[in-house]
């Protein structure tokens, strides 16, 4: 009798301990059909985002907009706010941590809007990312523990991001790195495997460390699409979730379920959109982006853990991206920065209505955002903010999503003339 | 090349026209079958609405105007006098096989009006019928046809549906074939009728007939549901295979310096035939790298909404082996092509560096969703590893 008096003295005694320890501010749930809700202050949380990079036009990526004088952030902010937007993304915060902080405090306190902090874990460094290397590999990790530390107890932190699409440097797409073990394999699919596991376990480690000094925010792997991510099914079991950089035109296709069967973890789509400047017919086509960004909206809420039909594990979307960025077709031209340039530097057929383009290059990088700037026209000292169709489209979308998820998904679209 | 395909088609257009006006007739724009189309037939039995009976036939909807691929390949004789199945005359095609347009493969569709290749509201609305069924026969039998189709003419006034059966082995006697279009949008057809064959399922070319091509109202036809494919299912087999799967008409990048063969003899892994590449590295059209994919149909750039269900496949394997050995390929795939109807899935191996002997690969595609996939197979190299150019062979390219 006495020992069942005790047992059951120690079940009350430790709900009562469950109960009372306060909940990280933000965390993911996993519910009991296995699916994943994004929650902050215990209530649950869509990622309803833009990527946030208000760089003048006639500036570059090394303009440092968190001192701008006009304070571009208010302005947007409002304009995010009134759309749905709930979250902005940034790839990397600015050099001056107070500035940083006053950005993410008016963002949140006068809008409610949270940030997704990122760092590039040195992915751009000259002459490649060393991730085989200690030293390399010490900088960085301190680097990014810097910036947690900094920035973990402002509210508007919503989680932290690491890298983007630095997977691409482990088969070699891009800044590609390597080591002498590595080099000295011979069996080239063993190379790369290699190399993912150096990536993976490092992010791991990474992710270890932060969540020891902040256990408030999730950690997120950055990831170009899925791949790598079988790898990191093994090495990097340690992050809260995975933030991928998806373009697949209308639809994401398989790619929820094919998380679930690789690494499953909570998917936030941490970047994907489409342009709205039509290569083939050489004019700006604001339908054609509103199509695709609607479509890819209706599909994000259909993975959503509430909807029961599909697979549950996707948190939210961030679009790429709020303004247009008037450098990025040639970065090493000053002048160009100052032309809204129309050719296309890339190509991408599930982007197709204008895949017919010279040499099939369809994706205009300077024509992103589902705000236009015009530089001609002034406000409060910043470039004009003209939204786009895509934003008057989300906005009504984000009002009630389920009307349009009831709509015929089929994504037929009449070709519409361009605006 | 163009220009000649240009000036043959306006000839046939040419053609075309007198015929159309000689057939004022013949309903246009989008006419509905209606019980007097089908002559002494009462509504919803025994419905038919004929494609091609015999020659100057009253009822002849269509005309055999639509030439694809090596359009010089093929003769055609509409009014072919001996042994057809019915009437006075049947349809002989002869296929000379010698890739007059360098494509490999040959075909003919039948139009309403000839030569509408979409830009004219020419099609019928054909809905109260669910299959087309012609007759069909090989001069010696044997002879191999990649497929009969209904339908899939793109353009402004497109088909209402694409749906294509095949490939078919003839005999050298009459025989009937169907294709099942119970379930299908028949709302507007002007695509009535194709047939394809290839060059290297006959490589000495072939002659078949043709005959009594109509479609039909069948009550006790049912809806086919999606096909899933069974396995084996062969990308590549022997040239002469009828189990071959998709074409390698996707060429990209640096496509000039590709030269493709797929008849080679010089050491095939398995039966008389493999494929030869050779990729000389020379950057034709600038882009420093080449691939490509086989695709169903060819030149489906992820454009058409077709590709096999291939959901009971566990994984593609094939043969592969380079000319000298070292040579790299810095990708195999399957899926990932990419548009307004993109593979359900991909999966990759690679860089490989290929032995001088033949040696198998396996692309894993456990856990894969492998339901839609237009592009059954394809590679890619570039100069950076491959300075020289490279020389593969590949062979028995199957999913299992």
């Amino acid at each position: 009798m006495a020992g069942v008096l005790c047992a059951g003295i120690a079940v009350f005694l430790l709900f009562l301990w469950m109960s009372v320890q306060p909940r990280p501010a933000v965390y993911i749930r996993k519910l009991k059909n296995n699916r994943y809700k994004l929650m902050t202050g215990n209530r649950p949380y869509v990622v309803k985002g833009v990527c946030y990079n208000p760089i003048p036009v006639g500036s570059s990526h090394d303009y440092d907009w968190w001192s701008d004088p006009y304070k571009p952030w208010l302005v947007d902010g409002k304009l995010m706010k009134d759309m749905g937007i709930n979250t902005v993304r940034i790839y990397q915060s600015g050099e001056n941590p107070e500035q940083v902080k006053k950005v993410l405090k008016d963002l949140f306190n006068l809008f409610g809007i949270r940030v997704v902090m990122g760092n590039w874990l040195g992915f751009w460094e000259y002459p490649c990312p060393f991730y085989g290397d200690k030293d390399f590999q010490q900088r960085v990790k301190s680097e990014v523990l810097e910036m947690v530390k900094t920035y973990k107890d402002e509210p508007g932190i919503l989680l932290w991001i690491l890298g983007n699409e630095n997977n691409y440097s482990c088969q070699g797409n891009i800044n590609p790195w390597s080591t002498d073990e590595i080099d000295a394999e011979p069996d080239l699919q063993k190379q790369r495997f290699m190399r993912f596991q150096i990536y993976y376990s490092f992010i791991n480690e990474v992710a270890q460390e932060i969540h020891k000094i902040d256990p408030n925010h999730p950690v997120a792997l950055g990831n170009g699409e899925l791949i790598g991510l079988d790898v990191a099914n093994q090495y990097c079991r340690d992050v809260d979730l995975v933030a991928c950089v998806i373009y697949r035109g209308k639809t994401f296709g398989n790619m929820f379920r094919s998380l679930r069967a690789t690494f499953d973890k909570p998917l936030l789509i941490s970047e994907f959109g489409a342009d709205s400047f039509n290569a083939e017919l050489l004019k700006e086509d604001q339908n054609m982006q509103a199509f695709f960004l609607e479509a890819q909206w209706r599909q994000i809420y259909e993975n959503l853990s509430d909807n029961p039909g599909e697979e549950g594990n996707c948190i939210g979307g961030i679009i790429f991206e709020w303004t247009d960025e008037w450098w990025k077709h040639n970065s090493y031209d000053p002048e160009s920065w100052k032309i809204h340039d129309t050719e296309s530097n890339w190509s991408n057929g599930s982007y197709y209505f204008d895949i017919k383009a010279n040499g099939n290059k369809n994706m205009n990088e300077e024509w992103f955002g589902i705000v236009a700037v015009n530089p001609a026209e002034k406000e409060g000292g910043l470039d004009k903010r003209i939204p786009r169709k895509a934003y008057y489209v989300l906005r009504e979308f984000w009002k009630n999503p389920a009307a349009y998820l009831k709509k015929n998904s089929n994504n037929s679209r009449k070709k519409e003339s361009a605006n | 090349m163009k220009k000649l395909f240009i000036l043959a088609m306006l000839m046939l257009m040419s053609v075309g026209c007198v015929v159309a006006e000689e057939s004022a007739a013949v309903p246009a724009g989008g006419a509905t079958v209606a019980a007097s189309d089908t002559q002494n037939a009462p509504a919803g039995q025994n419905k038919e609405f004929i494609v091609y009976t015999d020659k100057n036939a009253r009822g002849s909807h269509f005309f055999p105007s639509g030439w694809i691929g090596d359009f010089g390949d093929l003769k055609l004789n509409d009014q072919y006098a001996n042994n057809p199945h019915s009437g006075t005359t049947c349809i002989q095609f002869v296929y000379s096989a010698k890739k007059s347009q360098n494509q490999g493969w040959a075909g003919c569709y039948w139009q309403n009006p000839a030569n509408n290749w979409g830009s004219k509201k020419g099609g019928f609305d054909l809905t109260g019928m669910n299959k087309l069924t012609f007759w069909a026969r090989g001069e010696k039998g044997g002879e191999l046809i990649k497929k009969f189709s209904v339908g899939g003419i793109k353009g402004v006034y497109p088909d209402s549906l694409s749906v294509e059966m095949g490939p078919v082995e003839l005999t050298d006697s009459w025989k009937e074939y169907s294709i099942n279009l119970a379930g299908k949008d028949v709302s507007y057809v002007n695509g009535a009728f194709c047939g394809v064959t290839t060059s290297d399922l006959n490589s000495q070319g072939c002659t078949f007939y043709l005959d009594d091509i109509k479609f039909e109202f069948d009550p006790s036809l049912k809806e086919e549901g999606p096909k899933k494919e069974s396995m084996p299912f062969y990308v590549f087999s022997d040239s002469s295979s009828a189990n071959n799967h998709f074409f390698p008409s996707g060429w990209m990048g640096d496509y000039g310096d590709l030269k493709l063969e797929q008849s080679s003899k010089e050491d095939p892994y398995l039966g008389d035939t493999c494929i030869k590449i050779t990729y000389n590295g020379k950057a034709a059209q600038g882009a420093r790298w080449a691939g490509m994919y086989w695709q169903d149909p060819p030149n489906n750039w992820a454009t058409i909404d077709k590709g096999y269900d291939l959901s009971a496949a566990s994984k593609l394997t094939f043969w592969a082996r380079g000319a000298k050995g070292g040579e790299r390929i810095e990708e195999f795939k399957v899926g990932g092509l990419m548009g307004e109807y993109s593979d359900s899935d991909t999966a990759t191996i690679g860089p490989v560096i290929l032995n001088k002997d033949w040696t198998q690969y396996t692309i894993d595609l456990k856990g894969k969703d492998m339901t839609k996939i237009i592009g059954g197979f394809a590679w890619a190299t570039n100069i950076d590893v491959n300075p020289e150019g490279a020389t593969l062979y590949l062979d028995e390219i199957k999913y299992e």
